[in-house]
């Protein structure tokens, strides 16, 4: 890369910054609270990257993931009176742990085997979350979350908790970009490309994988916890099955290893329940046949659309 | 109280090997699971019920009829959408989810409250030793029991039973030979359709029907499907009926609140210790 391409990157990026940041002064109060799920919402999607795209490991719990980084700060807070900031990384921790204990021996099984694997996790964690009503409540729900504030300042308003969320997703973003251009982001695309190969060459193939696993729970529990602070309720079926494949869609739909795509399929796919709106009843029937004909026609990702262009246009100049 | 519970739990086990079979076929053929099956069960169950609300038919005709129905629906979508998703289990997975979601909303849309299904099977009570049953229970055991008896004739006796194993072992062998894959990967969406579909005609009158009576059901089937060996089909039966009872047990001994546990704890632990499954046999890459 030469030094002005860098340097056309770094003017892309701080004009997209500046653009996301000058943006809720203009958008009504509405789009901002959108704007603030597809926000929360990269987290998990760009978490289940590290283990779907670059380790090539298809995981469908980690709506589950997120819920439990929700539930974590929604009990420590509302039940054990902590402040908010307080508990941010005990979510990511508890998350952390509870993916890895479940999880951990899973993670070396290949291709449709995780999967499946993944979906027992994902139930399991979501009937402990109905049922334990000690705990979590049941199937009422976590009630009046605090917000998360300092001192007298409380982030109550998406526009005030937008700058928060933003912030939370270009630190996320950036690091995303560091652990992938990292030796441990090597070692993943070697192994999802070919594990035995990779294994020959001194890649410690399973600790690896659960330090991917560890990873996109990471970025679940935080996402979690963004998610109770911001909705400031919590309830199981926002955890459920549908949860975790629409994440994974999400981080499909971008296109194979690429974070940005993810991002901008998150954007997509989370807006889609505001344009689908005309359906009405038969929205969710819309929202179906986006996945099925989705994987039908671009089973690569939407954006293979756009790279395929872009790749012929420069293909003449090498 | 044993008794109860124990043919309780068979009767559900039948349901989840009925279903779990869908998935067995399918895995068997193309390495892939149709997460849809579970809606396929649904559907099923709502097609006997709009069949059975408009003509008197019998039990069997009706089965016969459903049956016909779902592989003929199982044939097409075959041919309009799986087919198109064959490139690698991601996607399919994926797609299989858009459209279960997309079966399911379309019932919702017609029925958006669960209703009670006409009892086909009559409503007497049996009473062995000291449990007492509706005779539908009795129904789904031997429609089972039948179901498995002619797919196993089917598999093992027919000219078309023969080339679908034999594209199950090896695909691009069996093209050489003569069989036609693509219709074989097509009778065997039209068949998994069909047994889940009778499934849920069989299960319609213990319970009432909802648009959302598979999401559990079809994931339970799998969990079964995967205990007893994705890729066998007297595993799959093993599973379901296993699962259906220790389920039934655990609730009414354990703690009915965490039934549904059950099945997604042994679907784990399995995977974990022997991810071919109990009779499953080819092993799985796992370097």
């Amino acid at each position: 890369m030469t030094t002005s391409e860098v340097l056309r990157r770094w003017w892309v990026g701080a004009a997209v910054l500046a653009a996301l940041l000058a943006f809720p002064a203009f958008a009504p109060r509405y789009i901002v609270h959108i704007a603030n799920f597809i926000l929360i919402y990269t987290l998990p999607v760009i978490g289940l990257g590290f283990l779907t795209g670059f380790t090539g490991r298809v995981s469908l719990a980690q709506g589950a993931l997120f819920g439990v980084g929700a539930y974590t700060t929604a009990l420590l807070t509302t039940k054990f009176g902590w402040t908010p900031i307080a508990t941010f990384f005990p979510s990511v921790l508890m998350t952390v742990v509870l993916a890895v204990a479940l999880g951990g021996a899973a993670v070396r099984l290949a291709g449709l085997y995780f999967v499946m694997a993944t979906i027992g996790i994902q139930q399991i964690v979501w009937i402990v979350l109905m049922n334990w009503i000690d705990l979590t409540n049941g199937p009422q729900g976590v009630r009046s979350i605090p917000a998360i504030g300092l001192g007298d300042y409380r982030l109550e308003t998406p526009q005030k908790f937008y700058f928060l969320t933003l912030a939370v997703a270009v630190i996320s973003y950036i690091l995303a970009k560091r652990v992938i251009g990292s030796r441990l982001g090597l070692y993943l695309r070697a192994l999802s490309d070919d594990q035995l190969a990779a294994s020959s060459v001194a890649v410690e193939v399973g600790r690896a994988k659960v330090t991917a696993l560890a990873l996109s729970a990471a970025w679940a529990g935080a996402g979690g916890f963004l998610y109770a602070h911001y909705v400031r309720y919590v309830h199981p079926d926002m955890f459920g099955l549908e949860a975790s494949v629409l994440y994974l869609v999400m981080s499909m739909f971008g296109g194979y290893r690429s974070i940005a795509g993810m991002v901008l399929a998150t954007g997509l796919l989370e807006s889609a329940t505001e344009y689908l709106r005309p359906f009405g009843e038969f929205r969710m029937i819309a929202y179906g046949m986006i996945l099925l004909l989705g994987m039908m026609f671009f089973p690569k990702g939407i954006l293979t659309i756009v790279r395929r262009r872009t790749s012929a246009r420069t293909a003449g100049k090498t | 109280m044993f008794d109860q519970l124990l043919i309780g739990g068979l009767a559900t086990g039948c349901i989840y090997a009925v279903v779990g079979l869908g998935f067995t076929l399918v895995y068997r053929t193309l390495r892939m699971v149709n997460f849809a099956q579970g809606q396929v069960f649904m559907v099923g169950a709502f097609l006997g019920l709009s069949i059975a609300q408009r003509v008197h038919l019998p039990v069997l005709p009706l089965l016969f009829v459903v049956g016909a129905v779902a592989f003929a629906l199982g044939m097409v979508l075959e041919r309009l959408v799986f087919r198109r998703l064959y490139h690698n289990h991601e996607v399919f997975v994926v797609g299989s989810i858009g459209l279960g979601i997309v079966l399911t909303n379309a019932v919702r849309v017609f029925f958006p409250e669960p209703v009670p299904f006409p009892k086909v099977f009559g409503s007497h009570v049996v009473q062995i030793g000291t449990a007492r049953f509706q005779e539908a229970y009795f129904w789904v055991v031997v429609s089972t029991l039948v179901l498995v008896v002619l797919l196993h004739a089917m598999f093992a006796y027919t000219r078309g039973g023969r080339a679908l194993r034999a594209v199950a072992a090896d695909a691009e062998i069996a093209g050489t030979v003569g069989v036609n894959v693509n219709r074989a990967i097509a009778l065997t969406f039209g068949l998994s359709f069909a047994v889940a579909a009778i499934a849920g005609v069989l299960i319609g009158p213990l319970y009432f029907v909802s648009f959302d009576m598979g999401d559990m059901v079809g994931l339970k089937a799998f969990s079964a499907a995967v205990f007893g060996g994705i890729n066998s089909i007297p595993g799959t039966i093993l599973g379901g009926l296993v699962i259906g009872v220790l389920e039934n047990l655990a609730g009414g001994y354990i703690s009915s609140a965490y039934k549904d546990l059950v099945a997604f704890v042994i679907l784990l632990i399995m995977l974990i210790w022997r991810p071919t499954g109990l009779l499953g046999r080819d092993t799985p890459v796992k370097v």
